[in-house]
């Protein structure tokens, strides 16, 4: 992990470009029911583990979170809430589980830690915002969900750190 | 492919956890006592644990019911004698207040614990 | 005033119209309108997602009885008061989701470097989306694309920051005069209380 004191701001917005996308490819797919998010737009967040320092990583989740709000227009609802919420608890444990556990443990599990985290944050969150009593009911499908999902996402990733060239090129020490 | 490590497991179980636990949460959800109130003009509904207040029009007034911390009384009623607000506050299933003159009963339904004892009925 | 920051403003100064407004009909109409006016700026409204969010937030609050009985399922009451909290809090968001979508229409611009970043990064977004080709196999593609938009730095378009037209002026008070007037009619009752 190369750690410049500077803040390679290209490059963080090159990756917060590709989340947005990825957010807007979900979008597109149907889904039978509101709460059940592919997460998508994580996988930049997750292949950045390695490449980024911990300012830049913490930009590239400010930025994913605001430029997902800017583009839905959700900037100003409290849906936007659910996405800070979420995005701040994946991303902690995503990098905590990634530096503290780094011997053991690939990008599957950094990437179920995340989703984990996010679920249960926005659970709670909408237990208390928007659902009530009933956030209970929906907590054991959300949470499976939330785990197939982020399984194949960190299986993806992890393949595709071990065949990128651009993710080698990366690696080897920033622009 | 590629290896899945020892640590992806160990998360993959604790999240398995995560999501049994979650499950545990459907047993609190029913057999919640409920505020069943019979007026003029229906049945009302509401839950014990939510507190709350609610009118009620009746023959010869209005009486306001009030939730609170588990318990239910009639606080207040526009009939004569006010023996439903003198009945104080009633907190188990089965127990009831009534206000004859609004016409105007209040009985708590339901279940403490998860449905093992079953409702009175009238 | 730019065009961008006159429609943030408004929509600022109208949210709380919306936030706190305690009765339901008041709420409806307040909603129809914006959904109207977002839609009226080329925003799209789709009905299904809105019918889904509106259904399943009723729905939830059902499990907390509240009001008039109207039909049991099982054992389980429907109760009417708990039905109108349920769409009150549904209206409330959508209504504030479609406030928001109006309120970016103009793009607004955010102040200092964290502005600059997010204007880099939506440049970077619409780079993707002309460069992106799906190809077989999938993490080939993906890798060809990201060396292919090696980073040109600070391309970043300047965004025009001209003054709002008058009537622009004129339209946002009006919806922020309509929006706040459903609110107080809504608080003294004008209009009927379902509950």
């Amino acid at each position: 992990m190369t750690s410049p004191s500077k803040i390679r701001v290209d490059f963080v917005a090159l990756l917060a470009a590709c989340a947005l996308f990825l957010s807007t490819v979900e979008y597109l797919v149907p889904k039978p029911l509101p709460f059940m998010r592919l997460g998508l737009a994580n996988l930049p967040l997750i292949i950045a583990l390695g490449l980024l320092s911990w300012k830049e990583y913490l930009l590239l989740a400010l930025l994913k979170v605001l430029g997902q709000a800017l583009i839905t227009g959700t900037i100003f609802s409290y849906i936007v809430l659910f996405s800070i919420v979420g995005t701040t608890a994946s991303v902690l444990l995503m990098y905590l589980t990634h530096s503290l556990f780094r011997k053991w443990v690939s990008l599957v599990g950094v990437s179920i830690a995340g989703a984990m985290g996010s679920n249960s944050a926005q659970l709670l969150l909408s237990r208390y915002l928007l659902f009530g009593e009933a956030a209970k009911l929906i907590a054991p499908p959300f949470l499976i969900v939330g785990l197939i999902t982020s399984v194949l996402l960190g299986l993806f990733a992890q393949q595709f750190i071990l065949k990128s060239r651009w993710y080698k090129k990366y690696l080897e020490g920033g622009r | 492919m590629q290896k899945v490590r020892l640590g992806d497991v160990i998360i993959f179980l604790l999240a398995t956890l995560l999501i049994v636990f979650s499950f545990t949460f459907y047993k609190g959800l029913s057999g919640r006592p409920e505020v069943r109130v019979r007026a003029d003009g229906g049945e009302w509904v509401y839950d014990l644990a939510a507190d709350t207040t609610a009118t009620f029009k009746g023959p010869v007034g209005e009486t306001t019911i009030e939730i609170k911390e588990g318990r239910v009384r009639v606080v207040d009623s526009d009939c004569k004698n006010k023996v439903c607000i003198a009945a104080g506050w009633i907190s188990s299933p089965g127990q009831w207040i009534i206000c004859l003159p609004n016409n105007v009963f209040v009985r708590l339904e339901g279940s403490l614990k998860g449905g093992t004892i079953d409702d009175l009925s009238f | 005033m730019s065009l961008a920051n006159l429609r943030l403003l408004a929509g600022l100064i109208a949210l709380p119209a919306l936030l706190f407004q305690s009765n339901f009909l008041a709420l409806l109409i307040q909603s129809a309108y914006i959904i109207i006016l977002a839609v009226s700026h080329s925003r799209r409204f789709k009905l299904l997602p809105n019918l889904l969010l509106l259904f399943s937030v009723s729905l939830a609050h059902l499990l907390q009885p509240n009001g008039l009985h109207l039909f049991s399922i099982g054992r389980f009451p429907v109760t009417a008061g708990a039905l109108l909290l349920g769409a009150h809090k549904a209206f409330t968001l959508i209504s504030l989701l479609y406030l928001s979508q109006y309120m970016v229409t103009a793009r607004p611009q955010f102040p200092g470097a964290l502005g600059k970043l997010i204007t880099l990064q939506f440049y970077y977004f619409e780079r993707i989306r002309e460069a992106w080709h799906i190809k077989r196999p999938l993490t080939e593609a993906i890798d060809e694309m990201l060396l292919e938009l090696e980073v040109d730095p600070s391309k970043a378009t300047k965004r025009e920051t001209s003054k709002a037209p008058l009537r622009e002026f004129l339209w946002n008070s009006i919806h922020i005069i309509v929006l706040w007037a459903l609110f107080f009619i809504g608080h003294y009752s004008i209009l009927p209380r379902l509950n």
